[in-house]
């Protein structure tokens, strides 16, 4: 029995498990309205060509030649299946949804949102040429006349995410996506699609990635339809309306807010800096997600990175900093069969002169990088790079690792005194800026050695706490306006009293 | 009409601000910004001062306040907005900024009058594109095609599906992957300029563009020479722009 089968036989329990509570209420309809611009043949056929061909294949077959390179795979338009639709389960997307897909693209994947470089018109002669390769000739014969009524959302409160809540329970979407929902769940690992391609379950805190989008009314959506081809299914039948917007706003209350910035700034802590990577201390930290392309400038290539993104985080006190990076990952790979997860902090060795840097993968010959790698199945392991090919292992001196994996997530929490032998690394001081690059393996999707995620340049800042100077300035300005308020204020009384005794002497 | 005087000029003077700061793209430097509104400060403040009724209907509902002829919570709420803005203002110029520190960067450096291409010696000067030059229409397309599927084997993750800059990649990079449908990148350019950045990559910049941070790799050690001139082809065409040439019929010596 392959994944496959049992990700079906898992969603068909699901779906036999809720059936008994589910109201058998039919889903509310309407009409498909009217496609506004009509097919040209020779218009689509030039649009496609010039712009859809390098990805979903002269036949239309998702085979272009940028194919191979991207995760999830082009859409092979042969066979009418489509993920993001507004009609039920199994049934062909209306030219609304494949025309709102086009012109949006697909978060999270290699799929651009065209309306930003084709005419409304040439998006619509786009959605008419790729229906042209359903091979069963089906949007001929029977297009969509009924498509599900996404409206009336109700208004997002505590009550309707608690009940979400449950019904994340009961639905079992746990299964796949985790109980946290990062995409980690007892079934998350190695599914496939109808076409044999790996698939993922969407992880809900990043709500960036969601392929059909992330408002209320989108997740809804999708909840209600499913998306055709994958194991997602539709929930259409076996839940109700009510119980489907709730899922859509508890679902909604998962995400969290994508911080992209080129500073991490760790914040002065007075006392102990926490040990543990759980501890309430890292809420003072602020986050920045350190956004990651796949490693493709050295040999060998590696083009479609299981991971996007790395939360990094850092605090200091007096003695010592701690950096703390975490990252979901719906499974904890030890290394017992096949490449164990890892993580790795490059730094500056020494001080290049200026805003010079080492070179941004492990550093050049002139520019050493300290770097930390973190992995799995053995901690920590200190190097020192002068070009990927140049590695020279060291010993740890005072630099400590230590990492855990817990509900779908990795926290590698790296502690190092701040000041240290020049010779044996880049030492921290308030208000320097210090550069700072990530690396992150997925030893599941097999990364390992130069098959892996990476960051260009950031900075790690030790922020200063504020200086007095800085609170002084605006009191002493405002102070200064309220004195003259006031200078006013008594001078505008005593002309008015005096041009009234002037009165009344007159 | 009067009465208002003083809410229109603060609402003109707001206007103006509203419209310099969001109604302009790329935004304009924050000293020119206060250069503009010292002068519309003037402005304002002297066309209300020029006539002496116009300007006692403009300080009438200051006088008003500070006389006490307002209801007292206006004149309290007054009283304590001015200092208060006055403080967050001098907060917003003095506050530590702990942004990214400010890195210059020459966006395309002087070319070397020779660079190395697997271990051959290339002439920058004399350089063309052979696959342009003197090519039939059919071997052009021919070629532009070619350098398609080399683009979206190689170069879309970062510049983009529709060579916009902005590929699947690209928010990981800084500087950011170029922009080839902008003015400002291959447009200005020779084909003999990309050739080198492509080939080179970000390693092969010269020391006077330093700082260099590209992530551009050295695509002489994947593709060869006439693959790398057929995406050139290829990303031309592809973003509607024309390679830059000098003019060779007239020199500077000719009239």
């Amino acid at each position: 029995m392959n994944s496959r089968v049992l990700a079906l036989v898992a969603c068909v329990l699901a779906t036999l498990a809720v059936a008994p509570a589910a109201v058998a209420a039919p889903v509310r309809s309407e009409a498909v309205p009217p496609t506004p611009v009509a097919a040209d043949e020779a218009a689509g056929k030039k649009v496609y060509e010039r712009n859809c061909m390098q990805c979903h294949g002269a036949e239309g077959a998702g085979d272009g030649p940028a194919a191979e390179f991207v995760y999830p795979k082009p859409r092979d338009f042969r066979l009418g299946m489509y993920k993001i639709r507004t009609t039920l389960s199994g049934q062909l997307p209306t030219d609304h949804d494949l025309f709102k897909v086009v012109s949006q693209g697909i978060p999270g994947t290699s799929m651009p949102a065209w309306e930003r470089y084709l005419s409304e018109e040439e998006r619509w002669q786009a959605i008419h040429y790729i229906k042209r390769f359903d091979m069963l000739g089906l949007f001929e014969e029977e297009p969509p006349k009924e498509r599900i009524v996404v409206g009336g959302a109700p208004k997002v409160t505590d009550e309707l995410v608690a009940r979400g809540k449950q019904v994340y329970q009961d639905a079992k979407c746990w299964q796949c996506h985790g109980q946290l929902g990062r995409g980690d769940g007892p079934s998350a690992s190695g599914m496939t699609d109808d076409w044999d391609n790996p698939i993922r379950p969407v992880n809900f805190t990043k709500s960036w990635i969601f392929r059909g989008g992330s408002t209320l009314e989108d997740i809804y959506r999708t909840f209600t339809t499913g998306f055709n081809g994958t194991p997602m299914p539709s929930f259409a039948i076996t839940v109700g309306e009510e119980d489907r917007w709730a899922l859509a706003a508890y679902v909604k209350s998962l995400a969290r807010e994508r911080r992209t910035g080129q500073v991490v700034r760790a914040a002065y802590r007075d006392g102990p800096l926490p040990g543990d990577a759980w501890d309430a201390a890292w809420d003072e930290a602020e986050p920045l997600d350190v956004q990651l392309a796949g490693q493709i400038i050295l040999e060998p290539r590696w083009f479609a990175p299981a991971h996007d993104a790395a939360r990094v985080q850092a605090l200091y006190n007096d003695r010592e900093i701690a950096v703390m990076v975490s990252w979901d990952d719906g499974t904890h790979d030890e290394g017992q069969s096949g490449p164990p997860d890892q993580v790795a902090l490059q730094l500056p060795l020494g001080t290049p002169p200026g805003t010079e840097r080492p070179y941004f993968v492990l550093g050049d010959r002139k520019r050493p990088v300290d770097y930390w790698r973190w992995n799995a199945a053995n901690g920590l392991q200190r190097a020192v790079y002068r070009g990927h090919d140049r590695a020279e292992s060291r010993e740890a001196e005072g630099v400590d690792a230590r990492g855990a994996y817990r509900e779908g997530q990795y926290r590698v929490v790296y502690r190092r005194a701040l000041d240290v032998d020049p010779q044996q690394g880049r030492a921290f001081a308030a208000g320097d800026y210090v550069p700072l690059a990530v690396h992150l393996w997925d030893g599941q999707q097999g990364e390992e050695g130069m098959k892996m995620a990476i960051s260009g340049w950031h900075y790690l800042l030790l922020q200063p706490p504020t200086p007095l100077s800085a609170w002084l300035w605006p009191a002493g300005v405002a102070l200064l306006v309220c004195v003259g308020n006031f200078a006013l204020l008594r001078r505008m009384r005593r002309r008015e009293s005096g041009s009234a005794t002037e009165e009344a002497a007159s | 009409m009067v009465k208002w005087t003083f809410g229109l000029a603060l609402a003109v003077w707001l206007a103006v601000l509203a419209t310099l700061k969001l109604g302009i793209q790329p935004p304009i430097p924050a000293s020119v910004l206060m250069l503009y509104m010292v002068l519309v400060t003037i402005a304002i403040l002297v066309f209300v001062a020029a006539d002496e009724t116009r300007f006692g209907h403009f300080v009438a509902p200051l006088r008003a306040v500070y006389e006490g002829r307002v209801p007292r919570p206006v004149q309290v709420a007054v009283l304590v907005a001015l200092p208060a803005l006055a403080g967050w203002g001098t907060w917003l110029r003095v506050a530590p900024n702990f942004d990214a520190p400010f890195e210059p960067r020459v966006v395309h450096p002087e070319p070397p009058s020779t660079f190395t291409f697997n271990g051959r010696t290339v002439d920058q000067l004399t350089l063309k594109n052979p696959l342009r030059e003197g090519a039939d229409a059919e071997s052009l397309a021919r070629h532009t095609a070619a350098g398609k599927t080399t683009y979206y084997r190689n170069c879309f993750f970062c510049h983009g599906d529709a060579l916009g800059g902005d590929g699947h990649f690209a928010l990981a990079l800084r500087p950011i992957p170029a922009n080839f449908r902008d003015v400002g990148t291959i447009s200005m350019l020779q084909e003999s300029y990309v050739f080198w950045r492509i080939s080179t990559g970000g390693p092969g910049l010269p020391n006077g563009a330093t700082p260099w941070h590209s992530a551009m790799p050295v695509w002489q050690n994947y593709l060869t020479e006439e693959e790398i001139w057929q995406v050139i082809l290829y990303i031309y065409e592809g973003s509607g722009s024309t390679p830059r040439t000098w003019d060779e019929g007239t020199g500077g010596h000719d009239h």
